[in-house]
């Protein structure tokens, strides 16, 4: 940094260079003959194409959702920390079509009506898996190619097999998995944070592939980018577990509940409750994530977070 | 705090999902849709810690360390000057300090004017700030337009790491600075130009001074030089000591005619008659001050600013900041400017117009007021044409048709005794002065 700063006046003199003002347009060093400009005319004096701005026209879906849904970007080649947040979507997304597999059944799903109809069920369970297959491919393309499109297409291919109409009761896409309640939450959640963390990581592969450009072409300057990944890192690990626990409580509310009917003394109430089949059913999730949100959103309607920010940023002051 | 897109996506696909599922009774759909609102709250709540408080003043200013109640970062920035030339450079460092005990991380953008070009280091940082501590930010910026500009706000952004709430502050630092227009050296076309008498030596004024040709008659002051009395003159006043007067001759007055209408603005941003017109006036004050004359400025545009004449380097630096600040407006004919200014020059004083000679049905008869009062007056016009041809937003048939009126014009003006110079683009005043020989 320099010394003076008294605000001396610069009298540096320096070629003008201001080409970026103007499209790029370079600034000719001698002075132009105006015999030399007649000569360089052409007859015709239609408009040049340059002189014509390139204007895009929204599409209508564009303007219904105020710019382009997915930008189209190009990158420079990964650095490391990309290289590795396209592994590890590459992994999750593996689990996840394995998972899918496992805990997506084909009944219940539209294709397994329309097949059940022409009387041809397989063809059902082959277009199952072949959207199953499809939305890893497309992930795995996307990832590696960073290729916006390819991934949003494989978000809705994996969302869209869940889609069926399950009745109550947990059904699974293979028949060896357990029967057992618990475990059975337990997959489902496992399901539930393979599909949210590829979302997370595949976005991260573009965030940061973004963030590696800008560094790149001097855009942004970044310091520590070690701490700053390495964070990122942490909240990778940190908050798929706070979510999955959440998920937990909110999915066991047919047992928290009449637990704590039996701690309070009613052990009949709370056997009805437990084999109630409102509770044990999606309606039972339903009210076990009103609970839990509605606890949740009290601690934000009195600014809890922010207190305690604000004694833990004033401490030791 | 603030929802990005994402969080808007995350949260929107966790709705659906959820009345989905409870419609289709799957559990499959309302787990996910758990899991992601459970995510969401998480982030959104480890969004909340990142409290932005903060303030900002300049470095120079940096005495009071006692901090307002919740301020944990402040921002302060310096300057390594605070005036510069067209396509200078200033130094700008930014030191942002974090007095919470949490650490933090930051994407800092300290706001520069659009037209300035960012020549070193970055004015956008993404950074991990430790708890207590502080870093410095330190980028140079290039001027390449004439005006008056400000650096400022710095804007402090703080995201949880998966980018889905942002608190965003700005940080109310503003650091202001000058860029004056460019300047040539004139000297050489100046001694090679023939014509324009004015720009080849002193020039008698009709104003009292150290000069050698008589101007007039006087009592004797105390103070006056025993020299100076005229012996004939006190014996024909009866006693009375009278001393000669002499005109002023070591100086001139030159008078600089910016013409600053919004037509002048006609043409690129960096390649106008405006921005021809302030640099050639710039240019040609520095000259006649560095030749101890005497210049006086008028900008007309809206309004008339002028700057009373002077000498001296102070003078210099009054009309470069009224250059730097001519903004392209109103339409003021020069006529009324000539009115209004013509009772406050000496007669014979050089006037110099500088003026794309556009849209305005006066400038002949101004010109011709000029002349009939015997004002040496030169002008010097840079072709608005040039630039709108040049920059292809005129087509070959209106610029030969408007060339041809610009050059009637010039030929009237030439006519009425005035020296006129055509400046075209991408000629450097130099040319366009030495152009001036043979009219």
């Amino acid at each position: 940094m320099q010394e003076d700063f008294n605000g001396g006046i610069d009298l540096v003199e320096k070629k003008s260079d201001t080409a970026h003002l103007y499209d790029g347009k370079t600034v000719r060093s001698s002075a132009p003959s105006r015999k030399k400009a007649a000569g360089r005319m052409k007859g015709s004096s239609e408009i040049p194409k340059d002189a014509i701005p390139e204007v895009h026209v929204p599409s209508m879906i564009e303007s219904l959702f105020g710019g382009p849904i997915v930008s189209k970007t190009k990158f420079l080649p990964p650095d490391r920390v990309v290289k590795n947040l396209q592994m590890s979507a590459a992994i999750i997304l593996t689990l996840l079509s394995i998972v899918t597999f496992t805990v997506t059944p084909v009944s219940g799903t539209a294709w397994f009506w329309l097949s059940d109809v022409i009387n041809q069920p397989a063809i059902g369970a082959l277009f199952h898996i072949l959207l199953i297959a499809m939305g890893f491919i497309g992930g795995m393309y996307g990832i590696f190619q960073r290729e916006q499109r390819a991934i949003l297409i494989s978000y809705v291919i994996l969302i869209l097999v869940t889609i069926r109409f399950a009745g109550s009761k947990v059904e699974f896409g293979i028949d060896l998995l357990p029967d057992g309640e618990i475990s059975q939450k337990l997959l489902l959640i496992s399901y539930a944070l393979f599909l949210v963390m590829y979302i997370e990581l595949t976005s991260g592969v573009i965030r940061f592939s973004m963030l590696d450009k800008s560094i790149r072409t001097g855009e942004v300057y970044v310091m520590n980018v070690k701490k700053i990944t390495s964070q990122y890192y942490k909240s990778l690990m940190i908050t798929p577990l706070v979510a999955g626990l959440v998920a937990l409580i909110t999915l066991m509310i047919n047992l928290i509940i009449p637990f704590i009917v039996g701690l309070l003394g009613s052990d009949s109430t709370a056997k009805r409750l437990e084999e109630s089949v409102e509770l044990t059913s999606v309606y039972g999730v339903a009210l076990g994530t009103a609970v839990v949100f509605m606890i949740v959103a009290s601690a934000f309607a009195v600014n809890l977070p922010a207190r305690l920010a604000q004694m833990r940023e004033n401490s030791n002051k | 705090m603030a929802w990005s897109r994402k969080s808007a996506m995350f949260a929107s696909l966790a709705v659906a999902l959820y009345l989905l599922g409870l419609v289709l009774r799957n559990q499959q759909l309302v787990t996910v849709a758990v899991v992601l609102l459970s995510f969401l709250t998480w982030a959104a709540f480890r969004t909340t810690n990142a409290d932005v408080s903060s303030s900002g003043r300049r470095m120079e200013d940096d005495n009071d360390t006692g901090g307002i109640a919740l301020q944990n970062l402040v921002a302060l920035r310096r300057l390594s000057s605070a005036r510069v030339f067209e396509d200078g450079e200033i130094d700008v460092s930014i030191r942002i300090q974090n007095k919470s005990n949490l650490s933090k991380v930051l994407e800092v953008r300290d706001r520069v004017p659009e037209v300035m070009r960012i020549k070193k280091g970055a004015n956008y940082v993404l950074m991990e700030l430790g708890p207590q501590r502080e870093t410095e930010i330190s980028y140079t910026i290039e001027a390449p337009l004439r005006g008056f500009y400000t650096i400022g706000p710095v804007c402090i952004r703080i995201q949880d790491t998966f980018g889905l709430f942002h608190n965003e502050r700005e940080i109310h630092l503003y650091d202001d600075f000058l860029v004056f227009p460019k300047m040539e050296d004139i000297k050489d076309a100046l001694i090679k130009s023939r014509v324009p008498k004015i720009f080849t030596g002193a020039v008698n004024i009709r104003n009292p001074g150290e000069g050698s040709n008589f101007y007039n008659l006087r009592e004797y002051v105390p103070g006056d030089a025993m020299k100076k009395v005229n012996w004939k003159a006190t014996a024909r006043s009866g006693g009375k000591l009278m001393v000669n007067e002499f005109e002023r001759d070591a100086v001139s007055d030159i008078i600089l005619l910016v013409d600053s209408r919004s037509v002048s603005e006609t043409g690129p941003v960096s390649r106008n008659s405006l921005v021809y017109s302030t640099r050639a006036a710039a240019s040609l004050a520095q000259y006649f001050l560095s030749r101890r004359d005497s210049v006086g400025l008028v900008v007309y545009g809206d309004e008339i600013v002028s700057v009373d004449r002077d000498t001296g380097k102070k003078q210099l630096y009054v009309i470069l900041t009224k250059l730097a600040g001519a903004m392209a407006k109103g339409n003021t004919p020069l006529k009324v400017v000539t009115n209004r200014i013509m009772p406050y020059i000496n007669r014979g004083s050089p006037i110099i117009i500088l003026s794309p000679l556009e849209d305005d049905p006066t400038i002949i008869e101004a010109v011709r007021d000029f002349r009939s009062r015997n004002f040496d007056v030169t002008i010097l016009s840079p072709s608005s044409l040039e630039f709108e041809f040049d920059a292809r937003r005129l087509d070959r048939t209106g610029y030969e048709l408007l060339k041809t009126e610009r050059d009637i014009l010039m030929s009237e003006l030439r006519g009425l005794g005035a020296n006129v110079m055509d400046w075209e683009p991408d000629m450097l005043l130099n040319t366009a002065l030495s152009g001036a020989r043979g009219f």
